[in-house]
């Protein structure tokens, strides 16, 4: 496909679901380039060792002829914001908007496919003009399962959240011994000071 | 947010009554939080029917993907 359509990824939703699926590459199979702002980009990966962001990391590194991250203002505002401690939130779809008019500018022929997650396309107006499509995380899927290159969206799904739920029995058991050895630490200081 | 209220909110998300945008707006911090929430419940992401305000741009990107899949072969 043309290197003129391109797909661009407006939120850290399908990164994150087709992450812990073990599916990032499904992004690949229609053969367009994928391009990720900044901002969600960071978003995706800012934490080091939180999961999926190391193996998001890996993938577009595996894939820098197909992948790219694209700079915008959005995302040189969101360093300052995290510098100085304030939400982020939003501004991923902002990046997305930005680098979107930057590529229809560059490119009279330039057309894009906006990638965003289910619910937010469902209810939400999105700005489109004659040049943009759009697509959800679940679309992309039904397509894919259509044309049998993978089992089924619902598979891909269930995977995500099994996944997910794993690391949240993790996180939390990394949390409750915390919390265990701070009760102790307390009681061991109360018991000296009763001393 | 206590964990009655999140439990309520994802089952909301999940019968997609509310969005994930609206999901951040009241805590969540990511999606993967939100996965980890839907997998507990044994519920998984919502699905997006073929409605709603954005329908038109949608077809023609499934379109495009289908399309970009069927040169790929």
């Amino acid at each position: 496909m043309s290197e003129s359509y391109r797909l661009i990824v407006t939120d850290t939703s399908p990164l994150f679901t087709l992450v812990l699926a073990d599916s990032l590459d499904v992004l690949l199979r229609p053969g367009l380039s994928v391009s990720i702002p900044d901002a969600v980009y960071i978003e995706a990966t800012r934490v080091r060792g939180a999961p999926g962001a190391d193996r998001i990391v890996e993938w577009i590194n595996d894939h820098l002829d197909t992948v790219r991250i694209i700079p915008t203002d959005v995302g040189i505002d969101q360093q300052r914001r995290l510098e100085e401690g304030r939400s982020i939130r939003g501004l991923g779809e902002q990046a997305a908007i930005e680098a979107l008019e930057r590529f229809l500018r560059s490119d009279a022929e330039a057309r894009a496919l906006l990638l965003f997650e289910d619910t937010d396309i469902e209810r939400r107006r999105a700005i489109v003009g004659e040049r943009v499509d759009l697509v959800s995380t679940g679309d992309f899927l039904r397509e894919l399962e259509s044309a049998r290159l993978i089992q089924s969206s619902d598979y891909i799904l269930d995977r995500a959240a099994a996944q997910g739920r794993n690391i949240e029995r993790q996180r939390q058991a990394v949390s409750d011994l915390e919390a265990r050895k701070r009760l102790q630490d307390h009681l061991r200081g109360d018991q000296g000071i009763q001393r | 947010m206590t964990e009655t209220d999140r439990e309520r909110l994802i089952r909301q998300y999940a019968a997609r009554e509310i969005t994930w945008r609206e999901l951040r707006e009241r805590g969540f911090e990511n999606y993967v939080e939100v996965l980890g929430a839907l997998g507990a419940l044994g519920l998984r992401p919502p699905v997006a029917p073929m409605d709603g305000p954005n329908v038109a741009a949608r077809e023609r990107g499934r379109a495009a993907i289908r399309e970009g899949l069927r040169t790929r072969r």
